[in-house]
């Protein structure tokens, strides 16, 4: 597979201010990528430096091939975390404006506006202002406005903050339309339920560093599978139980295990098989995304937070 | 390009589509229609006639006869001028219309003698109705021969605005003033007019009282005195004859006229307009940028065109509202100008009167001056100095307000021109409009205000030469900052990094 975009040891200060060091990332053509991490951890400057408004203080970009994001400008969508638009422009001129900077001609322009807005349920608000629109339908008219050129990337800084449940699904749709389509979508989120469902890679900032880069159950599987186990005798004999890194007793029949990385927990259920365990509860708890990322910025962004 | 004249076409189209920008140009004008026409407007029909009550408490020579004579004068001339105005457009085509007599004539008299020369359906002139109406006091208000005792019940009276019906009259009128005639305190001492009344304001009534009663007693002085009055006033009315030149006009036409006079003053109008044009579109540059940088638009913009790009388009967006604006004004004082001579009449045209020859020269002057090409030139290098200026340090600031603090201090510099316009005129070549020409932001307005005064060719050569570099340096060093800055957030920058953006050192 081609990689769409691809980050090297990309690093950004602003004065004695860190806020992208040592970046490498890469995002494969097509596949949905997720971009995570707390405040300030330097998301929103990853993504300008991608678009070409910022230079890299060190290291390489390559966005869709070209060093530089505005030569390739118009194979790009954008659409950045805090959203506004022009509020006297109709609904279809906004998009159509956006598209026709981003190269097309201004009748295929307007075409493209109207039937985007049509297609997301927003055919009759083409003709009102910005200004008579809700909040969350001008965010979808944004959201529109930067894929209305058939952009081969997308990158959305925060696509999902502010939008109401059905508004969410919406944009799901959205990118999961896109990619369909064959486009690269490089989203930035806090909802790591988002970045579980669309994304097929990940990575986690922290600082300004990558914390992690890989697929959603790489990352699941940095922290230990949880099991809690529970058994119609009392105190039975559990230790010889195999891949079992820590034991919690919570009564006298009910344990909760971790356990070591790499071990499964059909082995624990084999072997308990094997020992004749009366068995009344065995629920393996997988690590999800947002225990991963609590994991892996906590420290950082609780101390950023409280500085 | 294609997208510097994108962004350019949105901005214009941004600003022209607003009610409040089309209110702007017909403003402007409106107001010069108001001007010129508000005055016209109230001498014929605006002011109601006041009624004036006259009590001669005088014992020699009857002075009542005399006031009153010259309140017929003053309005036959009030009702000729209105005659003068209604007969023009009705003149046959290629009559003129006499010139005005010392003497005024009546003009139901006049009428009769143009009659040949008007055209058949001219109708008959209804003269307006009087100014001043000379009326007999209310019975309440009798002149009983003692001054104190009368002037006590006529304060109380007139305090109360009392209305009454005057002898002739079919209506309520208030009382706009009484005037009593009063000997002077001596035999030889002019006499005395007690003027009551409650409006203070307006002094033309009283003034003319004053000056029939001055020129009457003058007269009997004279007499006395044994010298001839009627000689004594043609001594006195006679007047020096004023011819000026101006040695800088061509051979045998130097003498000065009204169009040498319109010349000298037309570009101050045009320097009004100018600072009006760069002020008002740098602040709707102002208010554009700030909106998209506080609404985050600039962001997606960046993400498609360049910084440059980008302020290009903005400046060349506004820059054509600018042109919209002051293409409706000029154009607008152009019709207004061809309106005045249509309405007029040719046969008007003839008269030598300075108000129908005025749109003749001032549209004799728009057309085969320099004004207007002068007016293009240094609008559009005014215009992209303060702009550039605007836009480096709107794209510093988060929102309105703190703009405000910049631009507060721009328009206190953009004051001095402003403050130059009523002086330059009357020396146009000095030491000031000079010195004021060289330093760049002034240049536009300075140099034309002085366009008309031939000023030296090296100054106007060499001030174009250093306005355009300095635009070309200010658009330079501001691109600079805007790229630096436009992105940026927090707190507006200080001067000190403004310096540094612009040498990027930062």
């Amino acid at each position: 597979m081609s990689t769409a975009l691809e980050l090297r040891h990309v690093s950004k200060s602003f004065g004695r201010f860190h806020a992208v060091q040592d970046l490498s990332l890469s995002v494969p053509a097509g596949s949905v990528y997720g971009f995570l991490g707390p405040n300030g951890a330097g998301k929103t400057t990853t993504l300008r430096m991608i678009l070409g408004m910022l230079s890299p203080d060190s290291g390489e970009l390559s966005v869709l091939g070209s060093p530089s994001a505005m030569s390739v400008r118009n194979r790009v969508g954008y659409l950045p975390e805090e959203k506004g638009l022009y509020s006297k422009m109709t609904a279809a001129s906004v998009i159509a404006y956006f598209a026709t900077l981003k190269g097309l001609s201004s009748t295929r322009a307007n075409q493209r506006a109207r039937e985007l807005l049509g297609r997301y349920g927003l055919g009759a608000f083409a003709d009102k202002k910005v200004e008579t629109l809700s909040k969350g339908m001008g965010q979808k008219v944004q959201v529109l406005a930067s894929i209305a050129h058939d952009p081969e990337l997308v990158l959305l800084d925060e696509p999902f903050s502010g939008l109401d449940p059905v508004n969410q699904e919406v944009l799901e749709d959205i990118l999961v339309d896109l990619k369909a389509r064959g486009c690269t979508i490089l989203f930035s989120t806090h909802v790591m339920s988002h970045a579980e469902r669309l994304c097929d890679r990940l990575i986690i900032l922290g600082g300004g560093r990558g914390l992690f880069e890989g697929t959603v159950s790489e990352a699941r599987s940095l922290l230990p599978i949880r099991i809690t186990l529970e058994t119609a005798e009392a105190s039975p004999t559990l230790e010889i139980l195999p891949g079992v890194h820590s034991m919690e007793a919570q009564s006298s029949n009910r344990w909760r295990l971790e356990l070591e990385p790499g071990a499964s927990a059909s082995a624990v259920l084999e072997a308990c098989f094997e020992r004749s365990l009366r068995l009344r509860c065995f629920d393996v708890q997988d690590p999800d995304l947002h225990e991963v990322f609590v994991h892996l910025v906590g420290p950082s962004a609780r101390e950023a937070a409280l500085r | 390009m294609r997208n510097a004249l994108l962004i350019a076409v949105r901005e214009f189209l941004d600003n022209v589509q607003t009610r409040g920008f089309w209110f702007g140009i017909l403003l402007v004008p409106l107001l010069w229609l108001m001007a010129s026409q508000v005055p016209l407007i109230l001498a014929r029909k605006g002011t109601p006639t006041r009624h004036l009550a006259l009590i001669d408490a005088t014992a020699g020579e009857r002075l009542f006869d005399v006031v009153l004579n010259q309140l017929k004068t003053a309005e036959s001339r009030r009702e000729l001028f209105h005659f003068r105005e209604w007969v023009a457009p009705r003149l046959k085509s290629g009559q003129a219309l006499p010139a005005v007599d010392k003497q005024p004539q009546a003009w139901s008299k006049l009428q009769e003698d143009l009659g040949p020369l008007m055209k058949v359906d001219a109708g008959r002139f209804a003269p307006p109705a009087p100014l001043n109406r000379l009326v007999a006091l209310p019975s309440e208000l009798e002149w009983r021969g003692n001054l104190s005792e009368f002037e006590g019940r006529l304060r109380d009276w007139m305090r109360e605005e009392r209305l009454f019906k005057p002898v002739g009259v079919d209506e309520e009128v208030p009382l706009f003033a009484v005037a009593i005639l009063q000997d002077g305190p001596s035999s030889n001492a002019p006499p005395i007019l007690r003027f009551w009344s409650a409006n203070q304001a307006d002094t033309q009534l009283q003034d003319r009282i004053v000056d029939a009663l001055s020129r009457n007693f003058r007269s009997r002085e004279y007499s006395r005195l044994g010298m001839d009055p009627s000689t004594i006033a043609q001594v006195e009315g006679s007047q020096a004859q004023l011819m000026s030149f101006n040695p800088r006009k061509a051979e045998g036409e130097e003498q000065v006229g009204m169009a040498d006079l319109l010349r000298q003053w037309a570009p101050s109008a045009f320097v009004y307009l100018l600072w009006i044009a760069v002020f008002s579109i740098s602040q709707m540059l102002l208010n554009s940028l700030i909106e998209e940088r506080s609404n985050r638009i600039l962001e997606v913009l960046l993400s498609s065109v360049t910084p440059l790009e980008l302020m290009t388009g903005k400046l060349v967006g506004v820059a054509a509202v600018g042109a919209v604006m002051t293409l409706g004004w000029i154009g607008s004082l152009v019709l207004m100008t061809f309106w005045t001579l249509h309405t007029a009449g040719a046969a008007a045209m003839a008269a030598d009167s300075i108000a129908n020859r005025l749109p003749l020269e001032l549209a004799t002057l728009l057309l085969d001056s320099w004004l207007l090409p002068a007016f293009v030139l240094y609008f559009l290098l005014g215009y992209l100095f303060y702009a550039a200026v605007i836009l480096a340090l709107g794209s510093t600031c988060n929102n309105l307000k703190e703009a405000q603090n910049f631009t507060g201090v721009i328009a206190l510099l953009m004051m001095v021109p402003l403050v130059s316009i009523a002086f330059i005129p009357k020396d146009p070549n000095g030491p000031v409009a000079t010195v004021l020409s060289w330093i760049p932001p002034y240049t536009p307005f300075v140099m034309m205000n002085r366009v008309a005064a031939n000023p030296p060719l090296r100054e106007v050569i060499g001030t174009l030469v250093l306005l355009l570099l300095s635009d070309v340096a200010v658009l330079w060093g501001c691109a600079r900052i805007f790229k630096t800055a436009v992105l940026r957030t927090g707190q507006p920058a200080s001067l000190v990094q403004l310096a540094r953006w612009v040498l990027g050192r930062d």
